[in-house]
């Protein structure tokens, strides 16, 4: 392993994947197997009447509510989910039973001899409505969570202000669109339960399933296949697929698959939370923002999911990268009777970032300043507190980030030439956003609840195994697990080994999201190579171990939200360049430039790879991923009609980092992976603004919408 | 399993049709994402008939009267044959992606009878006629009459289209433009074909076309002749409000009506400026 870790090597699974030779959930067949097909409520909301099966063949079999233990509750965080709809249905799609046989297309033909007879009951389909119903659909107020963040003195600075901006500002449904759908096969055998399937999080699957069935530890076990892309989507999910399949897999005494078509993929899994967010900032004589009062909805869809976490970061992420030392932030994630809102890349930040980078832009522009030079003047610097009263205690490289994302895109020369170019007609535009993202789990998450650890098993032949529960996803987990550990003991990196994980194997080294695989496990993993290092030459099988401990000094309470929220924050400078035409509206994005501070690279190809991807998944979201919901209904819900960048939708994206190394992330690297999503929404939003010389206050940007505003004014 | 037939004559597979219910396979690319089913390859009890070794359905030719394009060229082929009017051309290289544009074909995309077919408007524009062939004989239609709704055509089960005919002329002045979802692998959400010809300041012809506005390709054949018989006096203004009564477009989870209408005669009134 040579001396500088950020050089790229060949991912291990690289060959792999593009000859073909990976096998996928879709791709493993077990000897007698049968397939799972899920029926699914086929209204938003109502009580089952009844429920009338076809005779079945022999062979097939339904599984269904009455297939699983009392009292039929998954516990993701909450316990408010049935594995099978118990008497309600709470949202188009909504799980009901499995049909289970050897043959897809008499499943099918099962399936569509099903009568369900549903009672209708009046559903929640707007934010509006689920603040205001008179028939919860979740708690009596028909809320997820209802937080409060507060910090400094909201009223005194109301007194002394020179200057108030309001804004409201709304975003859309996101759909995870990992290439590999869901898919998941459960095999029960003397007693034990095994889960094989694609997954993020084999412990949580793991975890629900003892809760569900009430079974001992050494009764279920999850074993991660190769999985093709996850972004969050597979990181609650796959629990509720895992208790069906397990369900039928006890029925029919055989191993049971289910996996996704990419339509009902679409259709019924979790997406991200739309928002509505309201700010109002209070500046002072110098236009400084010394004051914001901020209120968050988020639509948690049926059933409460991680909407309460999502949330939460939502809030602690509403300032952005601004000191503002008085803040009231309501937050609030609302039932209504559509899809699960749940998990996806950034969990909350980007609406939140959003809503205040466009905010900022916004209260420049209405006092003529200028946009850059008011941010600049209002950034966090090292010793600032953040929105929970926590500390930034590392240097704050921002200025100089923004310095040059300035030269390498041209900005300011490219702002006035735009101008120019304008006038004969050329709808060019060009915009910047400022944004971090807290690496690992919100508040004390790490400390109180994962308490990851994590082994190396060094062998006779001097072979060291990576034991952890975390997930190769595509990301490059399992390449740079192992640059970390062989760079670690200076060992050549063929010596180190990664197996997906299996949890009869691997300790809980925590789930494989939040950016944490390289922050926090990679930390640990470095801390247990250099105990292995000193213990090298102890000449047999050799465990060791690491566990987490939550870094001196930092402190965190959860139930006042006072503290740091994060130990580590990565920040980024995104600039997008758009020209729109002049007559369908629709946008061509020229260019992309990129600044960030991840710490240290631990992989320079790997780093490329997402930022890459986070920045056009956010252009994506920013511009044509459009997920309507009609009277309970998406929409947008085939490959088709749902739309996801391509190659032609996108320049090439320049990039570049400028880091300053954290003390507790190994050799210095933070958060990456959902940083690189967060700041190309707002920044395409603000450069279409500039192209067009409107006020942008939503996401998706639609053409259609566009045309709307400038030719109706709204 | 499924039944199939794979014949390398056109006269073998007309032969099969006339006795046996066959779908018609040209690329496939519309016909296997219609008939996907869950996971597996399982597809349905109906016979299969593939066309893709029918060479004599691949030719693209020309005499002093037409173009004659074979049914199974695929819209590559129509995208980089100098044979063909550049408008098809752009049409063609507008669709799909690479892979897809490989395995197409024009005669597919026709059959396929899609409101937002993106070949059609350009055929319906240039009065391309479809050659349709049975173990009988063989017939010619316009295309315009050949497609009768979204999905809906006249044509019989023993029937094979096996040319498109495009009458030859020089257009000087044409734009085609595609609105879709994205850059690439995109539907429309709308098009627009112009064909012009003008001799010595005079316009001679105009042909004007939308797709995805309406049930079918909207095309205008007595406003083409008045914008062409009033000639220069004509005020665009009046043209857009005669095809505003025809643009009829729904909103859709790709569109709406208001932006497709907006569009379509924004990009109509943007080509008779060029006029």
């Amino acid at each position: 392993m040579g001396r500088d870790i950020a050089l790229s090597i060949r991912r291990d699974d690289a060959i792999a994947k593009i000859s073909g030779e990976a096998k996928y959930t879709c791709d493993v067949k077990f000897e007698n197997m049968l397939y799972g097909k899920t029926l699914r409520s086929k209204i938003a909301r109502g009580k089952i009447k009844s429920i009338k099966y076809p005779s079945l063949p022999e062979g097939y079999y339904i599984v269904d509510k009455d297939d699983v233990p009392k009292p039929n509750k998954l516990k993701i965080l909450k316990s408010d989910m049935s594995v099978f709809a118990q008497d309600v249905v709470n949202y188009v799609g909504e799980p009901i039973a499995l049909v289970v046989g050897e043959d897809k297309e008499i499943i099918d033909n099962i399936l569509s001899k099903i009568e369900v007879e549903y009672e209708n009951i009046q559903p929640i389909l707007t934010l509006e409505e689920g603040l205001n119903t008179k028939e919860p659909i979740y708690g009596d107020n028909n809320l997820f969570a209802d937080y409060v963040v507060e910090k400094g003195d909201i009223n005194e600075v109301k007194n002394r202000a020179s200057y108030v901006y309001e804004g409201e500002y709304e975003t859309g449904y996101q759909e995870q669109f990992y290439l590999e759908t869901q898919g998941i096969i459960a095999d029960f055998k003397d007693g034990k339960i095994t889960i094989y399937g694609s997954m993020q999080c084999p412990y949580y699957i793991k975890n629900a399933l003892l809760d569900f069935f009430k079974a001992d530890s050494d009764k279920i076990r999850v074993v991660q296949l190769t999985t093709g892309g996850g972004f969050g989507g597979k990181e609650d999910y796959p629990s509720l697929i895992a208790a069906q399949a397990a369900a039928a897999s006890i029925k029919c005494k055989r191993p049971v698959k289910i996996v996704y078509d990419r339509d009902e993929d679409i259709e019924f899994t979790t997406k991200r939370h739309p928002s509505k967010i309201k700010l109002k900032s209070y500046l002072d004589d110098n236009f400084k923002v010394i004051g914001m009062e901020a209120d968050i909805i988020l639509d948690g869809g049926a059933y409460a999911s991680l909407s309460e976490v999502v949330l939460q970061r939502a809030m602690f992420a509403i300032s952005g990268v601004y000191n503002i030392e008085n803040l009231y932030v309501k937050g609030r994630a609302v039932a209504t009777n559509k899809a699960i809102s749940g998990a996806f890349r950034g969990f909350g930040a980007p609406q939140a970032f959003f809503a205040i980078e466009i905010h900022m832009e916004h209260i420049a522009k209405k006092f003529n300043l200028n946009p850059l030079d008011f941010k600049i003047n209002n950034l966090i610097k090292r010793g600032d507190k953040s929105s929970t009263g926590g500390t930034f205690r590392d240097e704050i490289k921002l200025k100089e980030m923004i310095k040059r994302a300035e030269i390498m895109s041209s900005y300011n020369e490219k702002k006035s030439r735009f101008k120019e170019e304008r006038k004969e007609g050329k709808l060019k535009g060009i915009g910047m956003s400022l944004f971090f993202h807290g690496g690992g789990f919100t508040g004390s998450g790490e400390r109180d609840h994962i308490k990851a650890k994590v082994k190396l098993l060094k062998k006779i032949d001097e072979t060291v195994e990576i034991l952890i529960s975390n997930v190769e996803m595509g990301q490059g987990a399992m390449t740079t697990s192992r640059k970390i550990v062989a760079y670690t003991l200076n060992i050549p990196i063929e010596k180190v080994i990664f197996e997906n994980p299996d949890t009869d194997r691997v300790p809980d080294s925590g789930p494989t999201v939040a950016s944490r695989t390289t922050v926090v496990v990679g930390e640990l993993l470095r801390e247990a190579a250099e105990e292995l290092k000193n213990r090298w030459n102890e000449n047999e099988t050799l465990i060791v171990e690491a566990d987490y401990k939550y870094p001196e000094g930092y402190e965190w309470d959860g139930d006042k939200f006072k503290g740091d929220a994060y130990t580590s924050y990565s920040f980024g400078v995104n600039v997008v360049e758009v020209e729109v035409d002049s007559i369908t509206y629709e946008s061509t994005i020229k260019n992309v430039y990129a600044v960030y501070d991840i710490g240290q690279a631990i992989d320079e190809r790997i780093v490329k790879g997402q930022i890459d991807g986070g920045i056009v998944q956010g252009l994506g979201y920013a511009g044509i991923e459009v997920m309507e919901n009609k009277e309970g209904r998406f929409l947008q819900r085939t490959s088709s009609d749902y739309i996801i960048p391509t190659s032609k939708d996108v320049p090439y994206i320049y990039s570049e980092l400028l880091c300053e190394p954290f003390k507790y992330g190994p050799y210095g690297a933070k958060a990456l992976g959902e940083l690189t999503f967060v700041g190309s929404p707002p920044a395409y939003a603000l450069s279409v603004e500039d192209a067009l010389g409107l006020e942008i206050s939503n996401i998706p940007v639609r053409p259609e919408n566009i045309l709307e505003v400038l030719r109706h004014g709204k | 399993m499924v039944k199939s037939y794979k014949p390398k004559r056109l006269e073998e597979a007309l032969q099969i049709i006339k006795n046996e219910d066959c779908i018609l396979f040209a690329g496939g690319t519309d016909l296997m994402v219609n008939r996907k089913i869950y996971f597996d390859d399982k597809n349905s009890d109906k016979k299969v008939l593939f066309l893709s070794s029918i060479e004599e359905l691949k030719d693209i030719s020309s005499d002093s009267n037409y173009i004659e394009i074979g049914s199974m060229t695929t819209l590559c082929s129509v995208e980089k044959n100098n044979l063909i009017p550049e408008a098809l051309r752009e049409a063609a290289k507008s669709m799909a992606s690479p892979s897809i544009r490989n395995i197409a074909t024009i005669g597919g995309n026709i059959c396929n009878a899609s409101p937002a077919g993106d070949t059609l408007p350009y055929l319906y524009a240039a009065q391309a006629t479809l050659v349709l062939e049975s173990i009988e004989g063989s017939r010619e239609v316009y295309i315009g009459d050949f497609i009768k709704g979204p999905r809906k055509k006249d044509i019989k089960k023993h029937e094979i289209l096996t040319k498109i005919k495009i009458p030859l002329k020089e257009y000087d002045i044409w734009e085609f433009r595609k609105v879709g979802t994205r850059k690439s692998t995109a539907l429309s959400k709308l098009s627009f074909t112009g064909l012009a010809k003008k001799k010595d300041g005079i316009l001679e012809d105009i042909r004007l076309s939308f797709g995805a506005v309406g049930p079918t390709v909207v095309r205008c054949r007595d406003y083409e002749n008045k914008i062409i018989e009033i000639g220069k006096d004509i005020k665009i203004p009046e043209i857009i409000d005669m095809y505003s009564s025809i643009i009829t477009p729904i909103d859709d989870q790709r569109s709406t009506a208001y932006y497709r209408k907006e569009v379509a005669l924004s990009l109509l009134s943007n080509f008779l400026l060029k006029l």
